[in-house]
């Protein structure tokens, strides 16, 4: 079985974020592997160590995210692909997933993992869309994957009323909620041989397209302007006898909150 | 004049809340507004729909709709999207409407945008607002195309009162099912608790509660107030709380009247589900707990000994 699975490099969501003139200040910030795809990353490397799968990494962004593909190969993925192209200004959801489409038409992939969403869009669309472009069976929100022949996986998704079982012919792309897995920390063996490792780097026209052709040109949304979001303003801090404290809020509650 | 869509929010053969605060939304706008409901027996909901808020409704109700699949959902909506001819089609915030919005949006080639928590309109220009980055930033996403799928976040808008429509009841054809992934089971997490997206009081707990035993004291609580019960990850990935009951960005997003937080740390992640609340009470033993940045009323204190006195003082209180 050959594995895509998409990794995103995006804003440390844990840092503070400042805005101003509408755009957020690039000063500061710290980038990360988006969370969920390194879900993603582990699990491939799961169905890798237990079903012989191969698994292929593939990130859309500039040559920064090669701290983040070698993490990846020393999780052990065994081969990374890079996109980089000047020409991508701001793609929206369906541009990345034109381009993702090119990737996967170009190996003969079985199975698609990606983040169930990126962690500075927090969308969730790309896979989504992805699978939709290639007419390829999709599940999202995927919280477990075991192989059940060469066709077909069996995963489970969290749903509105539970956990739906489901059963998928392959070739297809799933999405994944952080509650798949919890990622491993690589070993030293792994980082260092991480280090060596080849990253295939690609533009739009290697990949056999270009910026117009993935709808990068007009995207069918942008951010007009970023705002602080309304942070709540901290309330009513109580401190002491536990008894005394807890009837006083209590009162508060009902008669300055208003809730019973 | 605009047109929107709506897909009706329906449980258990219930039509949730969430329909006409949508419907309502879209009025406000002055557009045309139309329902599509998905499922199986759910054409006795068409009196519930029309009351709702809705001129039209598209229905497709058959015994293969009865579990939910992403396919045939979106193949629904596009069904219905194109004969009304509409310039939006909103998702209620589910798990469904995640799913299909997208896929919805790729076949109609219209835009897609997740988590909105506010709409405009100017003449043909769709604007919408949504919080991103773990709800660090609001963005204002201007659409380029001429429609817009939407998921409304939960809480966004009101439903009005007094709100009507009309019975208009279109049957929408059957979608073939999808043979590439089939649905066999769902292990319904159904506690017989009340949803947390219906609760007028959520009480969630956290790691502060320890095990089992603290679970089922701050659980007590929940009881006494008919809340919602829910749970920060921690309590979920250790296995004591159900998936369905987390709240947060990978979980429920919720927004009741009122919000408790019982031995949570207020981690980014949590708050992204559950700062929309309209009062948050948190009790933490640790005044320096990031949980107090964003509560109206802070017990600091040991849930164990807090979460009784709490009980006792609101039966008092409500008699
Ligand atoms: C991609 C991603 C997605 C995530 N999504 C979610 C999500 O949707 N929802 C979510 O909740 N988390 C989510 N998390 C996890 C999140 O980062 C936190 O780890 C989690 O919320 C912590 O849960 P907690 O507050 O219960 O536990 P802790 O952070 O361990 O906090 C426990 C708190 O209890 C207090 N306490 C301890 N004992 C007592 C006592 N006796 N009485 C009173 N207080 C006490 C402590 O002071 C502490 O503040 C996500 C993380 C990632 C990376
Ligand atoms: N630039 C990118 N490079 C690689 N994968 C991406 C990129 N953008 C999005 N994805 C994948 O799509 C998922 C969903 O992203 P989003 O639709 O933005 O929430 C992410 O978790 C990634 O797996």
């Amino acid at each position: 079985m050959k594995i895509l699975t998409t990794v995103k490099r995006v804003v440390d969501v844990e840092l503070n974020i400042h805005i101003e003139n509408g755009a957020i200040v690039e000063d500061g910030l710290q980038y990360v592997i988006n969370a969920w795809d390194e879900n993603g990353v582990e699990a491939a490397v799961q169905l890798k160590e237990n079903n012989n799968a191969q698994t292929t990494l593939v990130s859309i962004g500039e040559q920064d995210n090669t701290d983040m593909i070698r993490k990846c190969y020393a999780m052990g993925i065994e081969d990374a692909i890079l996109i980089d192209d000047p020409a991508l200004v701001a793609p929206d959801a369906f541009a990345y997933a034109g381009i993702l489409q090119k990737v996967y038409e170009k190996g003969d992939y079985d199975l698609v993992i990606t983040g169930k969403q990126a962690q500075d869009t927090d969308s969730g669309q790309t896979g989504i869309i992805l699978a939709e472009y290639l007419q390829l069976p999709c599940v999202s929100n995927v919280i477990s994957i075991e192989v059940m022949d060469e066709a077909h996986i069996r995963v489970s998704r969290l749903g509105d009323s539970g956990t739906e079982i489901v059963e998928i012919t392959l070739p297809a792309v799933v999405t994944v909620s952080d509650s798949i897995n919890e990622p491993r920390l690589p070993a030293m063996r792994g980082i260092m041989m991480a280090k060596k490792k080849k990253i295939q780097v690609m533009d739009l026209a290697a990949l056999g397209t270009s910026v117009e052709a993935v709808g990068g040109a007009a995207p069918k949304s942008e951010v007009a302007e970023f705002m602080k979001s309304k942070t709540r303003q901290a309330g009513q801090k109580f401190e002491g006898d536990a008894a005394q404290i807890t009837a006083q809020v209590v009162e508060l509650l009902a008669n300055e909150a208003k809730v019973f | 004049m605009a047109k929107i869509l709506v897909i009706a929010d329906i449980k258990e053969g219930v039509l949730k809340g969430s329909t006409a605060e949508l419907l309502s939304k879209a009025k406000a706008l002055s557009a045309q507004t139309a329902v599509v409901a998905i499922g199986s027996n759910i054409e006795s909901l068409i009196a519930d729909m029309a009351a709702a808020g809705s001129d039209t409704q598209y229905i497709a109700d058959d015994k293969s709709l009865e579990l939910f699949s992403a396919g045939p959902y979106a193949a629904c909506v596009v069904a219905a999207a194109q004969q009304f001819e509409a310039d939006m089609i909103w998702f209620g915030f589910s798990e469904a409407g995640k799913a299909a919005a997208p896929r919805v949006a790729a076949q109609l080639n219209a835009a897609c945008a997740t988590e909105i928590i506010d709409v405009t309109l100017e003449g043909e220009q769709i604007q919408v607002i949504r919080p991103a980055i773990a709800g660090k930033v609001i963005q204002r996403i201007q659409v380029n195309t001429q429609t817009l799928v939407a998921v409304v976040r939960a809480g966004a808008f009101e439903a009005t009162p007094g709100i009507t429509g009309t019975q208009n009841m279109v049957k929408l054809s059957i979608p073939a099912p999808d043979l590439k992934a089939v649905i066999k089971q769902i292990l319904s997490d159904a506690s017989g608790e009340i949803d947390l997206a219906d609760a007028d009081i959520v009480v969630s707990v956290g790691r502060g509660a320890r095990d089992q035993a603290g679970i089922d004291l701050v659980r007590e609580l929940a009881r006494d107030l008919s809340a919602g019960f829910g749970s920060s990850r921690a309590m979920v990935d250790g296995g004591f709380m159900a998936h369905n009951k987390q709240v947060g960005q990978t979980g429920k997003i919720v927004a009741p009247t009122l919000y408790m937080a019982i031995g949570i740390s207020g981690a980014i992640q949590h708050l992204a589900g559950m700062t929309g609340s309209k009062t948050i009470l948190a009790v933490n033993k640790d005044p320096e707990a990031p949980i107090f940045n964003v509560a109206d009323y802070g017990i600091v204190g040991d849930l164990f000994e807090v979460i009784p006195i709490l009980r006792q003082e609101i039966k008092k209180i409500r008699g």
